[in-house]
């Protein structure tokens, strides 16, 4: 499975026709194709590319939700 | 726009345009699903459909409910709908509530409609976490519509067998919590 970095996580951010992707717990999802996702932003507050697992705890709803979108890769920490 | 209105809220601390963005969308929700549960309700036909018709039309009618109560705050926060019904579809805080390929399907009806519920629990949910304590009109309005979008949730989960929704169906008029924001 594809491995990203924080950076190259950032440059699928659902802009000018990039895929969206983010990260939760170490997994990075693809949400291009979540209506919720449009252009890479989600509910107002959220934007792809980035690591989310902070803002789940905060979200209206679980984890369970992002199961609906297929995981692509891991995100390397370091 | 009613300006100290603004005021007070952005002094509150709250990002009102984030805060109106989010109005926004969430009012398209409810006119778009005012729209496709119009469509589903005309599809709920039969033995088992007609069981879940009844209720799925007090959803329908509330949730135009919700629209009307929604666009009067937006106004008065400077905000403004888009006037492009298209743009207005598609920028909706929740997906379309589109009838199930075979609409004879009766889960998969109740799937549709209890998914849009529960759509519109989280959006409201976020709302008044925005503004409880900050900013009391938009808090007690999207509280009053939050009321009234779980009981929703409750009627059709009730039906898909996820158990009791501890309510009865509406007796009178639709909207007891929203009502006082369609004077």
């Amino acid at each position: 499975m594809q491995k990203f970095t924080k950076n190259e996580l950032a440059q699928y951010n659902g802009k000018d026709g990039a895929p969206a992707f983010i990260a939760y717990e170490g997994k990075v999802y693809d949400v291009s194709h979540s209506f919720l996702w449009q252009d890479g932003r989600h509910q107002v507050l959220h934007t792809a590319g980035v690591d989310l697992t902070a803002s789940l705890d905060q979200a209206p709803h679980g984890a369970d939700l992002l199961e609906r979108c297929p995981v692509i890769g891991m995100l390397d920490e370091d | 726009m009613a300006k100290v209105t603004r005021e007070m809220v952005e002094r509150a601390g709250v990002d009102v345009d984030q805060l109106l963005e989010l109005l926004v969308k969430n009012a398209a929700a409810e006119l778009t699903t005012y729209y496709y549960y119009t469509i589903l309700r005309v599809n709920l036909i039969g033995l088992e459909g007609e069981g879940i018709k009844e209720i799925a039309e007090a959803a329908r009618i509330e949730d135009r409910n919700h629209f009307e109560a929604l666009v009067p705050r937006i106004y008065e926060l400077g905000g403004k709908l888009p006037e492009d019904m298209k743009e207005f579809h598609d920028m909706s805080a929740c997906p379309p509530a589109s009838l199930p390929k075979d609409p004879t399907d009766i889960k998969a009806m109740l799937t549709v409609l209890v998914e849009a519920e529960r759509c519109a629990v989280r959006g409201y949910t976020q709302i008044c976490n925005m503004t409880a304590g900050k900013d009391h009109r938009t808090y007690d309005l999207s509280l009053a519509i939050l009321n009234e979008e779980i009981q929703h949730e409750s009627w059709f989960s009730e039906f898909l067998g996820e158990g009791p929704s501890g309510h009865f169906l509406r007796r009178g008029e639709t909207s007891p919590f929203v009502r006082k924001f369609l004077e």
